[in-house]
């Protein structure tokens, strides 16, 4: 992609609730995920890897985190002199000033850095979902399409289909419909929120849409059926890699443990291209006499004494002597002192497991336990 | 400390010569997995505050350059002050011992009438420990000494140290090697800018010296003092002191002592993925790098980033640096494997406690 041909509006502001305790002080984006990683790594490093070097990035919620880890964006080579990152977060105006109400409203308050930057297309992206994606391909099929809109799309389970927003489309890629939720699908594409717009037709929508009362503000239930509804030429970009959206506890359980394993699906290994991190400089992992590590990913700056078996285990995390951690997530910081017990659980940054205290359950039908960022469990708390 | 600057000599070479350091300056070894030695002398210095720092290069700098770049992991790369690159003399690596050589501060004489700093704090990149240099400078204040020195009392011999005679406090001799029981000099030392510019003029004609050999017959003039330091110290010039050297983090106490969280040992990120103990890996003792892979058996051993160990293969006594791979049924034991050798499949590498084996770099 040439300079500002193509810009990206990452959004980031969401709260990310479904995640409880681990967002309760911190923006979804910026939850720790795969032991060295934030989940914003990933849209971050799509865009270095694509070339993208103008990221507007919308934060609302909790944002103090996730600013200071994205930081001039240079550990993702973002520190461009034309363009590079900027954090654009909600702001006054001399008529007051507004939360963003929606996806689309996020945008539309950012109108200027669009038109500051004055790019060809812009991209959207969401700051939480875990995937590798080429942008730069999904805008060559833009450009060949001569679309209006891309969307890109991925194959889901038939029986699955009714919980994404769905597209159906012709044989060349061509949108025909698109249904939110459809309760019997006649496709089972499903909208993976990352669009490539038109400038022009993005501005203009957009101003459109701010003035219509009906609007909820969000691309996937009003730009995009108006854009259709017009006539527009949206097409579909397939993909098929993996993909994940860490909403819940428990996907963000299950996501964690699918990188685990002989040949996990989401290579995080892979050289070619690479996901980049904000990382700090901690000593090697540490892994003492009586320490026993099977099947788990293990950062540095943690310390093992005990015995940890198919977790993941993030920067400076601590697992005592005689403790044991099993299918479980420990974030940065997190400590497991000596002759605790955590099973199925994911502990949060610089949490606290006192000596002795079990966490979590072998019973697969009860939830994943969570401990929150901070939070120290003693006896009898658990 | 906004008013004093520090400089960094890399421009030297042991009076052994080993596999390890004769492809690369000592100041790049790599250290405990993903570090590099010059990395305690910046760090030292960033995290008291210093923001000017210059290094002294030697001819082969590429490897430091490398790793220093513009200084931004030690939040170097600023607008005033940040990281000076100076050249270095072809004399540094004869082997004279020298490590502040007069010449090599000579010729850069610009870095130090530049700046407007009372003092300059000195390091080579040799010495492996984690230093509040604020006490030290305190102490300089305080005593109204015209320099001193960061000292311990040395626990055994050592051809490429520096030793001192003191007494109550104050150096009046200074002589190559160490013993047990002397007062050996940790290469790092503060010094008044000005006194610093004088003794330019003053030790014009012997500029082939170092400054401490060249200063020696004048410590009834120059109040060189001593400020001893009881923490952990490492000097690193040969393959036995740097092989312990690396041992000896694998003691918790010794770990948590060289890096605190509140005063870190900075270095160079790297985009690698945590280290991944694999099914049926099996780790005792030892300390594994991001982007590592374990199949095998490692105990009381240090991998530096991205090792793959093999199913089958076993690591023991033993630091495997940056990119090897030791393959399946492979036994590597004593040994130092330097930077991307990969060790084939059912073959050995081995040493002695006492003498362990180095395999050099892989071209």
């Amino acid at each position: 992609m040439s300079k500002k041909e193509c810009i990206a509006m990452l959004l980031a502001g969401g709260q990310g609730s479904r995640l409880g305790a681990l967002t309760s002080n911190v923006a979804k984006p910026a939850v720790s995920f795969g032991g060295k990683f934030r989940i914003i790594d990933f849209a971050l490093s799509n865009c270095a890897n694509s070339g993208i070097t103008t990221v507007g990035v919308l934060t609302q919620y909790r944002p103090y985190l996730l600013h200071s880890y994205i930081g001039t964006g240079s550990a993702w080579n973002l520190d461009d002199r034309n363009g590079g990152v900027s954090i654009l977060p909600p702001y006054a105006t001399q008529t007051g000033g507004a939360w963003y109400e929606g996806t689309a409203d996020a945008v539309t308050q950012n109108l200027g850095y669009i038109e500051q930057n004055d790019p060809e297309y812009v991209l959207i992206l969401s700051g939480d979902q875990l995937y590798r994606m080429d942008y730069d391909d999904m805008l060559a099929n833009h450009k060949r399409n001569n679309a209006d809109l891309t969307i890109a799309v991925m194959p889901v389970p038939w029986e699955e289909a009714s919980r994404f927003g769905i597209l159906t489309a012709e044989d060349d890629g061509r949108i025909t419909k698109f249904t939110e939720k459809p309760k019997q699908p006649d496709s089972n594409l499903a909208s993976m929120g990352i669009y490539i717009f038109n400038a022009d037709l993005l501005v203009e929508t957009l101003k459109e849409d701010a003035n219509d009362k009906n609007s909820s503000h969000d691309f996937g239930g009003d730009i995009i059926p108006k854009l259709l509804g017009d006539g527009k030429r949206l097409f579909t970009y397939k993909f098929e890699g993996f993909w994940r959206d860490v909403g819940t506890i428990s996907s963000y359980h299950e996501t964690s443990m699918d990188l685990l394993g002989p040949n996990p699906d989401f290579d995080i290994f892979s050289t070619t291209f690479p996901i980049m991190s904000n990382s700090s400089t901690r000593p090697p992992a540490f892994v003492g006499k009586d320490g026993n590590i099977d099947d788990c990913l293990v950062a540095n700056g943690c310390q093992v004494l005990g015995s940890v078996k198919h977790s993941i285990l993030s920067t400076d995390a601590y697992v005592g002597e005689r403790a044991t951690v099993v299918d479980s997530v420990l974030l940065p910081g997190a400590k497991v002192k000596d002759g605790a017990r955590v099973v199925r659980a994911i502990l949060g940054e610089n949490s606290v497991v006192e000596e002795n205290v079990s966490v979590g359950s072998v019973d697969t039908t009860k939830d994943t336990a969570v401990i929150g960022n901070d939070v120290v469990v003693g006896k009898g708390e658990n | 400390m906004e008013k004093v600057i520090g400089l960094v000599t890399c421009n030297y070479s042991a009076k052994e010569s080993s596999p390890l350091n004769e492809s690369r300056p000592m100041a790049s070894l790599p250290y405990f997995g993903r570090f590099r030695l010059v990395d305690f002398a910046m760090s030292n210095f960033v995290n008291c505050g210093i923001r000017t720092m210059g290094i002294v290069m030697p001819y082969n700098y590429r490897s430091i350059i490398d790793h220093v770049g513009s200084g931004k992991e030690w939040g170097l790369d600023r607008k005033n002050g940040g990281l000076f690159i100076l050249p270095g003399s072809a004399f540094g690596t004869s082997r004279t011992g020298a490590r502040f050589l007069l010449r090599d501060l000579v010729h850069n004489k610009v870095y130090f009438t530049r700046s407007t700093s009372d003092a300059v704090f000195f390091s080579t990149a040799n010495f492996v420990y984690n230093v509040d240099l604020d006490k030290v400078y305190e102490a300089h204040k305080a005593s109204g000494a015209d320099v001193t020195v960061l000292t311990k009392t040395a626990s055994e011999k050592d051809a490429d140290v520096t030793a001192f005679d003191v007494e109550d406090g104050r150096v009046c001799g200074v002589h190559h090697g160490t013993t047990f029981g002397e007062t050996m000099f940790l290469d790092c030392f503060v010094i008044n800018r000005q006194l610093l510019l004088d003794m330019f003029d003053w030790y014009a004609a012997t500029d082939y010296l170092d400054l401490f050999e060249a200063m020696a017959g004048d410590f009834g003039r120059v109040n060189v003092r001593t400020y001893d330091f009881d923490g952990y110290v490492a000097p690193i010039f040969n393959k036995r002191a740097y092989f312990r050297a690396n041992m000896d983090v694998l003691d918790p106490k010794v770990a948590a002592e060289l890096f605190p969280s509140d005063r870190p040992i900075l270095t160079k990120a790297h985009d690698t993925p945590p280290a991944k103990f694999e099914i049926g890996s099996h780790v005792c003792n030892s300390a594994a790098s991001s982007g590592d892979r374990i199949y095998g058996s490692v105990s009381d051993s240090i991998l530096g980033r991205n090792v793959i160990i093999e199913a089958g293969a076993t690591v023991r006594n033993s630091i495997v640096m940056q990119g090897c791979v030791v393959k399946s049924g492979a036994r590597v034991e004593n040994a130092i494997v330097d930077r991307g050798n990969v060790v084939p499949a059912g073959t050995e590498l081995r040493g002695t406690p006492e003498d362990v084996l180095i395999k050099e770099k892989a071209h």
